[in-house]
């Protein structure tokens, strides 16, 4: 058994380092610190709006051993507040995953080096402060080496050894094979595991890791070329995912997506992310101060969704009746038409690389629109419903 | 006269013993797969037809069968035939004397290269059916799709040897990413990551 152990820890130790030394060469990594871009509040802003709050798929029936259900009895006030919790605990769940850039040893280690320690023993001694309430990341951990030199770990001994006495939930001591073996997370990529893959990233590595930086751009980049945006959407993992995109100018499949599948307020969001990303000269914030103004955000719609079951059916107003069969707002169409000016600027300019595809996706939609907006105006005169009642 | 009735009462008491094995055991299944299962079916056939004296002994477990034919097999028609949409489990009861079954189940199936018991477990009594990481069609149906955990042995009724065979591929699958399960959700402290000076963002809802 200990020789199997050996034996894989060798490959382990082989596969990351050709993995390593491949994927630095074909997969895109960050220049520079993303950090401050990222931590922007304005950038936390659109990301959070991009991502959209879908709650079913927030609160999805998970398969862990405790996912037991409680049943209530409550008056409308109280539900209306839990209505509130229940936006904050969708919030909570999909914070996302710091990006940050790769941390490397420090260079300067070597606390003290004591020559009459030296053959002490015949192996490395690791001394960890395992105080209660410090964070991981403020532990000393300190190693004394054989020839007598008193110096602070490196990064990796930190990671075991907080590991050892502080396990994270989810963490494995060794490298899963998913991740030391390329060919098997190629084949998780092919079969669309996504989520899988970065939730199991999140919780394996640190995300200040080479590792972390290598497989997660891996796998935004087979989702470019896959275009399945729709399995991360409404997850943790797709400020990230939009952010990368924006980072390295590739934004136009997400971009593609986003008019198809008409969500055009995150398109906006997007093309002013990279905008903002670039320094590129184009006043977006007027725009999306418009569009603020006319669209609620992810967490205010949820919130409307959640109320809207308390609503009796009798109190439905017509004009609710025709919104929700047309799918859109008097608001949304005015929405529509800013965000389609600016996304048609943007297509025009040097920046956009598919301006054909974009091109047509956007005709496409502006003709969709226009028949329910037409459909919409002959409902409300039909109905007899007037402009000034909503 | 005497020769000749010993013979045929050996040859009834052949195709009465090849009969009474259970309808849903694999030997059964054996000559239904032929056209299914390619690499060993042909070899049998010859077999039988070569030496008619010893005919195919359906407790013989000594044969290894790759995983590759197993999950073929989990695919092929002659498996939907015995088992239907169901798991291979739901079908199966134990024995036991009295009201209760004992608490934990048979030890092993397999003894010295044979069944060595009247009613083998699920996976045993199948010998199509192999327990590998690689087979994930097998190992989905002792998951819970609802706690995610593998099935107790109280409900599937696997020998213990199974089980802890079956846990095993279960984790060695999980690990090389070919069964999904829900990961454990990481909180970040954003502090630790942008440094103290920074408040943590606020999230507004």
């Amino acid at each position: 058994m200990s020789l199997l152990r050996h034996f894989r820890k060798l490959s382990v130790e082989h596969t990351r380092r050709t993995l390593a030394g491949s994927a630095s060469s074909n997969t895109r990594q960050y220049d520079k610190d993303p950090q401050p871009l990222f931590t922007d509040a304005e950038t936390q802003r659109l990301l959070q709006n991009m991502t959209q709050l879908q709650l079913d798929k927030v609160f999805r029936k998970r398969t862990v051993s405790d996912n037991s259900t409680e049943t209530k009895f409550m008056t409308t006030a109280q539900l209306e507040k839990e209505f509130l919790q229940t936006i904050v605990k969708a919030n909570k769940l999909l914070q996302m995953p710091p990006v940050v850039k790769v941390k490397e040893d420090a260079q300067d280690a070597l606390i003290t080096k004591d020559a009459a320690l030296k053959d002490f023993a015949d192996t490395k001694y690791v001394f960890t402060d395992i105080t209660f309430g410090l964070r991981n990341s403020e532990r000393k951990v300190v190693v004394r080496d054989v020839d007598g030199s008193l110096s602070y770990a490196s990064l990796d001994t930190r990671k075991r050894m907080n590991q050892l006495y502080f396990p994270l939930d989810g963490r494995r001591s060794y490298t899963p094979r998913m991740f030391s073996k390329p060919e098997l997370l190629q084949r998780c990529l092919e079969e669309h595991k996504y989520e899988f893959v970065l939730d199991r990233l999140t919780v394996q590595y640190e995300p200040y890791e080479l590792e972390f930086h290598q497989i997660s751009a891996r796998v935004f980049e087979h989702l470019m070329e896959s275009k399945q945006f729709d399995l991360l959407r409404s997850t943790r993992h797709f400020g990230p995912m939009a952010f990368f995109y924006a980072w390295h100018r590739c934004i136009d499949d997400l971009l593609y997506d986003m008019i198809r599948q008409d969500y055009l307020h995150n398109a906006v969001e997007l093309i002013a992310l990279s905008y903002k990303i670039h320094q590129i000269p184009v006043d977006y914030k007027q725009t999306l101060g418009q569009l603020d103004a006319l669209q609620p955000t992810p967490g205010q719609r949820a919130l409307a969704e959640l109320r809207n079951c308390l609503k009796k059916p009798q109190e439905q107003h017509i004009q609710d009746d025709i919104q929700a069969a047309i799918g859109k707002t008097e608001q949304d169409f005015a929405a529509d038409e800013i965000s389609l000016k600016f996304i048609e600027e943007y297509i025009g300019g040097e920046h956009a690389l598919k301006k054909v595809q974009l091109e047509l996706a956007v005709q496409t939609l502006k003709e969709l629109n226009l028949e329910k907006l037409q459909l919409y105006q002959g409902l409300k005169k039909a109905h007899g419903v007037q402009a000034s009642s909503s | 006269m005497l020769p000749l009735a010993r013979a045929f009462y050996s040859s009834v008491a052949r195709i009465s013993r090849n009969n009474r094995v259970a309808l849903h055991t694999a030997s059964t299944l054996r000559c239904k797969e032929a056209t299914v299962v390619d690499n060993e079916a042909p070899a049998e056939n010859s077999e039988e037809s070569g030496s008619d004296a010893s005919p195919p002994d359906g407790k013989d477990r000594t044969k290894v069968i790759p995983v590759e034919t197993s999950m073929r097999y989990l695919k092929s028609a002659a498996y939907r035939t015995t088992y239907g949409e169901e798991f291979v489990w739901t079908q199966y009861r134990r024995n036991h004397k009295g009201m209760y079954a004992p608490r934990k189940t048979r030890k092993t199936c397999v003894r010295q290269g044979k069944i060595s018991t009247g009613n083998p477990c699920p996976i045993c009594r199948d010998e199509y059916l192999v327990l590998d990481y690689r087979n994930t069609d097998l190992l989905k149906q002792f998951i819970s799709p609802y706690s995610g955990q593998v099935l107790s042995y109280s409900k599937t009724g696997l020998c213990q040897k199974s089980h802890l065979r079956l846990k095993v591929a279960v984790e060695q699958a999980r690990d090389c990413g070919l069964l999904t399960y829900d990961v454990p959700f990481r909180e970040y402290d954003y502090s630790e990551y942008y440094g103290k000076q920074e408040e943590p963002i606020q999230l507004k809802s």
